[in-house]
């Protein structure tokens, strides 16, 4: 918006619902009236007018569902706080809550590192076909979910699954992924890892880019390796775009759901919960047993945890920097 | 009709896809020329029905039959998982008045008790009429077995469903790999050697006996698996989890229940004895190991053998079938519903009136195998005398009747699904060496039973 001195000294945006009277007060014929102002909302309405109804009032409404015991079909009866407190009693709930941040923990990690890495070999001037490379990246992140739980399932598969097949010809037992906690972990931390390390490796990217040549051009003259750049150029520039791939991958992965659905096939997350998340719970709680008010707890629970672990990742990211300036 | 319990996920879940079944039937000249094999709207004279449905509920060779019936019809089908088509789908659209309901559903019977609570979801059949002749579900209530009709009543006495199959449950085994480990293999001899469970697990154990070295390392056993045994033992009772005290609801008594304890314990025991392959049903590598020979027998619901042929086709000849230890079984089957916001109602009816009568039933086994729930059946020529080569020969008609003649009416209640699920859990703790203690799983079990309320 260019707001010239004109604009700023009129007392009233013009109004979208009249004509502006164009001749009034226009002494600079090339000012633009300010229309930011009910024009803006105008312009802006469609996105709110469906959050409102698709975002905000479903969370408003789950809110209001978590204090009663909801039957959608029969009955809504006010309880109080019991289904929170049936929740922090409830085994299954912190078996979900230990299975998410362990599946998180075994896919976050591998994955920055991985995508750091990739990142690193796209971003070398002397690659051929750089476009390639970084259009092939995005492969995986575009690939259904369902797709790829299905296959990944076979892979995993116990007794003609490829892996152990591979694990068979080295000469150890097979291991049963699904029915295993730590191994079904693994299994679904692959998914994700698949999915996501070529979408964050070009995150990474851009962000490498943005690092100024003389840097690297100083660091050379200075005799330092191609380890030591990347040790003491990139990764330096790289925390702000580290603190924001984690937090979105917190959210994300806090949230992981299609990947255990399909690896068992039923909502109950493994035949003994082995790898049921938050999400799977919720789910489980809502539409197999049908209690929706405490389907609506699990939820809540969901967002401030979510909420704690961006926080906490926000100020040891944040820490880290600081520390380095 | 079939249960598939961990459920044909993959295929189920993303092909919800509407599949236009049916080759081109011959159309009678006196009929005319309507086609609607490609219709996707009412109109031109077309009505497309729509059903969703999971599994083998409507089975492609009758549907082209009522094509040749109805050519004004189009079957729309929408095939889903169980628990995302009777849970999810029917649940909210309910709870929606209504809104996007099919014409019509179909309902496993997991699911039925729960659904007997909701009965204002659905449209009451007893006030629908067919076409021909003017039969409405309480004129056509004596051609079905009297507990399978019970499990389509709602709680006000509506009429909710109409039963399509019986599962029946018998053990389907591989009487190659049997008279290899030189035990009994013909069907009969079978039969009496497992027919109590104890028995059936010694069995067991004398195959895995001898099974080579090199076989137990690639994790060959006997049975494909062992919690399979559990909710066979309990439609052995007379009660599951729900006692029939007179009332629409009926009591909860799985705690106190003796059939719970022994269904819960003899699973153990089974797994102890190490006869169970731990492969989960309908995963890829049971749908692998049914050629390939990983487990020598599994608890096959009537259903299960068209299932059995599909994935394992290679095997045909292999296989016979022996009665179920302990006597009769059951498991699966549904009913077909018509729900509140259909929009079709009559033709929906006139469909699931002539789809579920014995002659189409009947139809169903020949090709399919689904035992059917009509018992005027039980005893024609048809169904006794039937004999399937893909099984050796082995009379599956009358080995299914008097399995299921030999069921008692067991009452099904609202949390079915839900205890069902805990109870399985407990069990698989036990059997995959999470859990030592028994007892400490059965408790969990029971506890997490009570959370379902």
């Amino acid at each position: 918006m260019s707001q010239s001195s004109v604009a700023r000294r009129a007392p009233k945006p013009p109004s979208p619902w009249k004509p502006v009277k164009q001749s009034r007060k226009l002494s600079n014929p090339n000012a633009v009236v300010s229309l930011n102002g009910r024009w803006g909302y105008l312009f802006t309405a469609p996105f709110f007018v469906m959050f409102l109804i698709f975002g905000l009032a479903p969370i408003i409404y789950s809110v209001y569902i978590a204090f009663f015991n909801w039957d959608a079909l029969g009955t809504q009866d006010f309880i109080g706080l019991d289904n929170f407190t049936a929740l922090i009693a409830d085994d299954r709930f912190w078996n979900a809550m230990v299975n998410t941040f362990d599946i998180w923990l075994m896919s976050t990690i591998p994955m920055l590192v991985l995508s750091i890495g990739l990142a690193a070999v796209l971003h070398n001037p002397y690659l051929r076909g750089s476009t390639f490379w970084r259009t092939i990246l995005l492969v995986p992140n575009i690939t259904s979910v369902l797709a790829i739980a299905i296959v990944f399932g076979q892979l995993f598969g116990r007794d003609f699954g490829i892996v152990n097949d591979i694990i068979g010809a080295l000469g150890f037992q097979h291991i049963d992924f699904v029915q295993g906690t730590q191994s079904s972990h693994i299994a679904i931390a692959s998914m994700i890892v698949w999915r996501w390390t070529g979408y964050n490796a070009l995150i990474f990217l851009a962000a490498m880019l943005a690092v100024p040549g003389e840097l690297y051009e100083s660091a050379s003259l200075d005799g330092a390796t191609k380890w030591q750049q990347f040790r003491y150029v990139t990764l330096p520039s790289l925390r702000n775009t580290i603190t924001f791939v984690l937090i979105v991958g917190t959210i994300g992965g806090l949230q992981v759901f299609a990947e255990p659905l399909i690896l068992g096939g039923s909502y109950n997350g493994g035949d003994s919960g082995q790898f049921s998340t938050l999400t799977l719970f919720l789910f489980d709680q809502a539409f197999v047993a049908y209690k929706w008010g405490y389907a609506a707890a699990i939820g809540i629970m969901i967002t401030l945890i979510v909420a704690i672990v961006s926080v906490i990742n926000f100020y040891i990211t944040r820490k880290l920097a600081g520390e380095k300036k | 009709m079939s249960r598939k319990w961990i459920s044909t996920k993959t295929t189920a879940v993303i092909t919800a896809s509407l599949i236009a079944i049916g080759a081109l039937g011959v159309i009678s000249p006196a009929k005319a020329t309507i086609d609607c094999t490609n219709a996707s709207a009412d109109g031109n004279g077309c009505t497309v029905l729509t059903v969703n449905t999971f599994g083998d509920v409507i089975e492609p060779a009758l549907v082209s039959d009522y094509k040749k019936l109805h050519p004004e019809i189009k079957l729309s089908i929408k095939k889903s998982d169980l628990d995302a088509l009777n849970g999810t789908a029917l649940y909210t659209q309910c709870a929606a008045g209504g809104a996007g309901n099919p014409d019509i559903a179909a309902i496993e019977i997991s699911y039925s008790g729960f659904w007997r609570a909701y009965p204002q979801c659905f449209t009451d059949l007893k006030t629908m009429h067919t076409t021909d002749g003017n039969k409405t579900a309480n004129d056509i209530k004596g051609q079905y077995l009297p507990w399978r009709w019970d499990q389509g009543v709602g709680y006000n006495d509506s009429v909710i469903g109409i039963p399509t199959d019986v599962g029946g449950l018998q053990v389907a085994y591989r009487w190659d790999l049997f008279k290899k480990a030189g035990l009994p293999y013909q069907r009969d001899a079978v039969s009496a050697a497992w027919n109590t469970w104890p028995k059936f697990i010694d069995f067991g154990k004398k195959y895995m006996a001898k099974l080579t070295p090199a076989q137990k390392k690639a994790n060959i056993g006997f049975l494909d698996n062992v919690g399979t045994i559990y909710a066979a033992i309990l439609n052995q009772g007379t009660q599951k989890y729900y006692q029939n005290d007179g009332t629409d609801a009926g009591k909860l008594i799985y705690k106190s229940n003796k059939q719970v304890k022994l269904g819960f314990d003899t699973t153990i025991d089974a797994g102890k004895a190490g006869i169970g392959t731990r492969i989960g049903q309908f995963s890829s590598d049971w749908n692998v190991g049914m050629t390939k020979g990983t487990f020598a027998a599994m608890l096959a619901p009537a259903w299960m053998m068209d299932y059995i042929k599909g994935q394992a086709p290679d095997t045909s000849g292999k296989w016979d079938i022996a009665n179920i230890p302990g006597g009769g079984g059951n498991q699966g089957g549904s009913q077909l519903s018509i729900p509140k916001g259909a929009k079709h109602k009559q033709e929906a009816w006139d469909f699931i009136s002539w789809y579920l009568a014995p002659a189409q039933q009947l139809k169903v086994f020949q090709i399919y195998g689904l035992f059917p729930s009509t018992p005027s059946l039980y005893t024609n020529a048809d169904l006794v005398g039937f004999k399937d080569p893909f099984f050796n020969n082995a009379p599956t008609g009358k080995i299914y009747a008097s399995g299921v003649q030999k069921l008692k009416p067991i009452f099904e209640g609202k949390l079915e699904r839900c205890i069902d699920m805990a109870m399985g859990s407990a069990i698989s703790l036990v059997v995959n060496g999470k859990e030592k203690v028994p007892a400490k799983a059965f408790a969990k079990g029971l506890s997490d039973a009570d959370k379902c309320k």
